[in-house]
């Protein structure tokens, strides 16, 4: 018996439809019984055809539960046929919406014009979502156009765009929660409908895309041939690759404006439509919009039917990106890629430029007086600028020293870890915030609050330390498998970055009163700092700097290749793993204090290889005073510029951080 | 449920505070006793709530130090703020440094700002007051806070006045209202043309319609804070209800909603019971609930365009 159904099985391999009923199939049954529990079947014909506004079961019928599931499907069909043509277009098999930064742009556009430019909804809000999503969409090409737009570097780029869009739209919120609220359930993907005017809206704008989109098939699908034979068949390539993804941008940003952000559902149907079988561009563009409508469909089906958590809502949105992250990481190992990373401007082993032992005493002697600075200059409660006196200081000192040295303390461990990386990588982009680490802390944080009723400040740090490791052995087993490739690692990382971002949109979108102090900490805000604190992020920095002192040798030859390490008999699957396993923990304490996304840890190491330090000592001893005075200054200005108010360190570095990065990823 | 409408005091914290106190202000501090219940009425308050504030000044003892007093004039309104309030920040982050400079007294907090407290208390004694926790009644804890408050201020005639005057509002309104008594009131804030907040059992504003006799429409679940977030299809329909909404309104609200057939198709909006109310402290004390009162008095009573 089961013989036969083997050889049935290996004579009829599996096919796209089989999957794509999988999908239909249950949603429209559970679409039916909650039709059917609204109003009764007798009364759908006229519910239909001509319904009856004065009975409210005919009304919701009519008006929100079919609207519903419409949107759905449209929306899970267009952004499934964005991420198709990304993906054929870009050769990108991670290319979506979501990892391109597009639906981040779009979202950030429309939170930006709510706040300050009301104005442009006068237009129709979908064309601010297209701006913000084509602009996204500019500067990740602009980011990895050296690099030739690899697959790797395009998402690399569009997940850093889209967390750095994230952290801002976090930032709006903080100072903002009354108005932009509404804008995170939004934010999230609710599929909420109320008529039929935003489903019919999209339909005619998924329809005109669609049927230009159809009209292009033929000359994408020479594309797909061999670039040089398209071109020898006369079709401009240039010209069909920038329609073709300004359709799909429109597409995303259609949805985007019209109904709202779901994470990954473009990413999704594609890999599904592919791995069920779907290999010709044909096939992929019909089937994956059909399967990322029934994936849409069928989620929310069993969103509305579990109902939102108490007394909240759970947008559908946040929940495809809760379980479509987790598909990032898995589509990793099966992306091929040839083109070994470039070798790293930073990290080059050779001759020292410059006096370094110079260099770095000035650098000291220049955080001193940073450090100086930061605890005497101040606002007086009246707001004027003071220097406080030696009198004042012992007063001032409990209030203003332990938050600053926490945070020089973890800009330098963050700056350390972003060394190492960089070198043990031999990738510019390298860096704590990229590696997920951050992003499991905040796991861990999120799970203690919403676990225990009454969490006191060392169970939270606690969990979020627990959340830190356990990404840091998520991430060791995954690149175990894959031989420590340096991207995949930095790519799994981001997907985790992506994942925590998804959790901490679907909990601030339930309205929960938890969510702005959990954004407070994403934000990095060093305020909560106190004298035991200060002393044990100083206490770290001091061993971990220390023990990485040690590992000085392995660093100068790691940045050189694999050849000069096994020379000397280095094992270098076990160099690696300490290496990184320094990192991590560097990492973790330094995230604990300054939150997730500084990107000090991708800057400093850059700034010391550019002020000359290149060879391991002193670059890693350069990194930290930078990364430390870096810090230093962002927790100042969050005192002083806003007085009384307080910025966030953290998100002061980020907003500095961000352009840097974004410099650092255009260069060759 | 924890000691929630009851102010806590941490002797040590308090303790640790005394001797901290000399070096934060940098002159002598007054002497104060170690025992709570020996010490001199409070005089100089910063607090972290609109709430506490609110009833602060309706017994005439100010609060020297307010989060975001700008934002007053949009949640609060009445009673009016003192002009000389001293900005200390934000809920989230009040300015520890600045606080420190002030010669505080006491620093009143809510449970929501109780992940901080620890640090407050280095800098003066802190009491905490939570109106809002699980299955909590608002306007009872509100209560006890106001009489709490006045003996901490050493106001309690003037605390006793005040709950006396929150007793003739109740009474006054609920006269005023006599006539939509019947109606079941839905009480509501926007956060886009789709969703809605509810308020229900567990918020000020549901605990003030029982003393005026109103039904609350909403009978679902709600959270701790006394709201659920809800789809506006959610929303049951009653043939004899009526509806309001709270500011802020998000920019461009009404227009949308408008067009929105199952908004239309509430009894309610089609029957033109619907009222705007101005801006209330939601998540207040007393006197927001004073306000709340004499607002729907004005809007759904005889001269009200909303009484339908």
């Amino acid at each position: 018996m089961a013989d036969t159904v083997l050889a049935h099985r290996a004579s009829r391999p599996f096919q796209p439809w089989m999957l794509a009923a999988g999908l239909v199939l249950p949603a429209a049954m559970l679409s039916l019984l909650s039709l059917a529990g609204t109003l009764p079947p007798a009364l759908w014909t006229q519910a239909l055809l001509a319904p009856d506004m004065s009975d409210i079961r005919q009304l919701l019928f009519y008006d929100s539960l079919l609207p519903r599931s419409a949107a759905a499907v449209l929306a899970g069909a267009a952004l499934a046929l964005a991420g198709a043509i990304f993906q054929q277009v870009l050769r990108n098999p991670l290319a979506s919406p979501s990892t391109l930064g597009i639906s981040a742009g779009a979202k950030l556009a429309l939170a930006l014009a709510t706040l300050w430019a009301p104005g442009l909804f006068a237009f129709g809000s979908e064309w601010v979502a297209l701006a913000g999503g084509a602009g996204a969409l500019a500067i990740v090409f602009a980011l990895s156009w050296r690099k030739g737009l690899s697959p790797l570097a395009v998402v690399l780029a569009g997940l850093v765009l889209a967390l750095y869009c994230g952290a801002l739209a976090a930032a709006l919120v903080l100072f903002n929660e009354h108005y932009l609220l509404g804008l995170f359930i939004w934010g999230n993907g609710s599929l909420v409908q109320q008529g039929w005017s935003t489903v019919t809206r999209l339909a005619i704008q998924i329809a005109v895309v669609g049927g230009l989109l159809a009209l292009m098939i033929r000359p994408l699908t020479v594309l797909s041939l061999e670039e040089a034979g398209a071109q020898s068949l006369g079709v401009s390539l240039h010209g069909t690759r920038l329609a073709a993804l300004s359709l799909a941008v429109a597409l995303s940003a259609f949805v985007v404006s019209g109904i709202g952000v779901f994470g990954f559902i473009g990413l999704i149907a594609p890999a599904l439509a592919r791995l069920s079988g779907a290999r010709r561009l044909r096939d992929q563009l019909v089937w994956s919009p059909v399967i990322g409508a029934g994936l849409l469909w069928l989620t929310d089906q069993l969103v509305l039917r579990t109902g939102g958590i108490a007394g909240g809502i759970l947008p559908t949105g946040a929940v495809t990106a809760v379980f479509g992250s987790p598909l990032l990481l898995w589509l990793l190992p099966r992306l091929r890629t040839a083109a070994a990373p470039p070798r790293s401007e930073a990290a080059p082993g050779s001759v020292s430029v410059g006096r370094p032992a110079l260099i770095v005493g000035s650098l000291a002697i220049l955080l001193a007086l940073g450090l100086v600075l930061s605890l005497t200059l101040g606002r007086a409660p009246d707001g004027r600028w003071a220097i406080a006196g030696f009198a004042e200081l012992s007063g001032l000192m409990p209030w203003r020293a332990p938050r600053a040295l926490a945070a020089l303390f973890a800009g330098g461990m963050l700056a350390l870890a972003g060394c190492i990386l960089q070198r043990l990588t031999r990738n510019p982009m390298a860096s704590p915030e990229v590696l997920g680490v951050g992003a499991g802390a905040a796991f861990g944080l999120l799970l203690a609050i919403y676990t225990v009723s009454a969490a006191n400040r060392e169970l939270l740090l606690a969990a979020s330390c627990a959340g830190a490791f356990a990404v840091l052995a998520v991430i060791v087993l995954l690149s175990r498998k894959t031989g420590f490739s340096a991207d995949r690692v930095l790519l799994a990382g981001i997907a985790l970055g992506a994942l925590c971002d998804a959790l901490v949109g679907a909990i601030t979108a339930s309205g929960d009163p938890h969510a702005l102090l959990l954004l407070n900490w994403m934000t990095g805000s060093t305020y909560q700092v106190d004298g035991p604190q200060a002393v044990w992020a100083a206490g770290c920095a001091v061993v971990l700097i220390g023990l990485t002192a040690l590992c000085v040798r392995w660093l100068d030859l790691m940045p050189l290749g694999d050849a000069p390490g096994q020379a000397v008999g280095l094992n270098l699957n076990r160099v690696r793993f300490i290496l990184l396993g320094l990192s991590a923990v560097l990492t973790a304490a330094g995230t604990l204090v300054v939150g997730p996304l500084t990107f000090v840890g991708l800057m400093a190491p850059h700034l010391a290889s550019r002020l000359g330090l290149r060879r391991a000592l002193p670059q890693l001893a350069g990194a930290v005073l930078v990364g430390g005075l870096l810090m230093l200054v962002a927790d100042w200005l969050g005192r002083m510029i806003a007085f009384p108010w307080q910025m966030p360190a953290g998100l002061i570095a980020t907003l500095i951080g961000g352009p840097v990065l974004m410099w650092l990823l255009a260069r060759k | 449920m924890t000691s929630s409408a009851q102010a806590r005091l941490d002797r040590r914290a308090f303790v640790t505070g005394l001797l901290s106190a000399p070096l934060a202000t940098a002159s002598v501090a007054p002497a104060r006793a170690a025992e709570p219940a020996l010490r001199p009425p409070l005089r100089r308050l910063a607090t972290l709530d609109y709430g506490i504030a609110e009833t602060l000044i309706s017994i005439g003892q100010p609060p020297v130090g307010l989060v975001a007093p700008n934002d007053w004039q949009d949640w609060v309104i009445e009673p009016p703020l003192p002009p000389d309030v001293i900005n200390i920040g934000s809920n989230r982050e009040p300015n520890l440094e600045l606080l420190a400079q002030m010669q505080l007294d006491a620093i009143l907090i809510t449970g929501y700002s109780a992940g901080i407290a620890h640090r407050l208390r280095q800098i003066a004694p802190v009491f905490e007051f939570s109106l809002y926790v699980p299955e909590g009644r608002p306007l009872a804890l509100a209560i006890r806070m106001v009489e709490r408050l006045g003996e901490l201020t050493g106001r309690q005639a003037e605390a006793k006045a005040f709950l006396a005057e929150m007793d003739d509002t109740f009474a006054q309104a609920r006269d005023r209202l006599a006539a939509v008594r019947h109606r079941p009131l839905y009480m509501l804030s926007f956060l886009d043309n789709r969703h809605v907040r509810v308020y229900g059992a567990n918020s000020l504003f549901d605990d003030v319609l029982q003393r005026l006799d109103i039904p609350n429409a909403y009978q679902g679940a709600s959270n701790s804070w006394g709201f659920a977030n809800l789809g506006i299809e959610e929303l049951k329909p009653d043939p004899d209800g009526s509806l309001i909404y709270f500011e802020p309104v998000p920019p461009d609200l009404l227009a949308s909603i408008s067009r929105n057939p199952i908004w239309n198709s509430l009894p309610v909006v089609k029957a033109g019971r619907v009222a705007r109310l101005p801006g209330l402290l939601i998540f207040g004390a007393v006197p927001a609930a004073m306000r709340f009162a004499r607002q729907l008095a004005l809007h759904l009573g005889p001269e009200g365009r909303a009484r339908g």
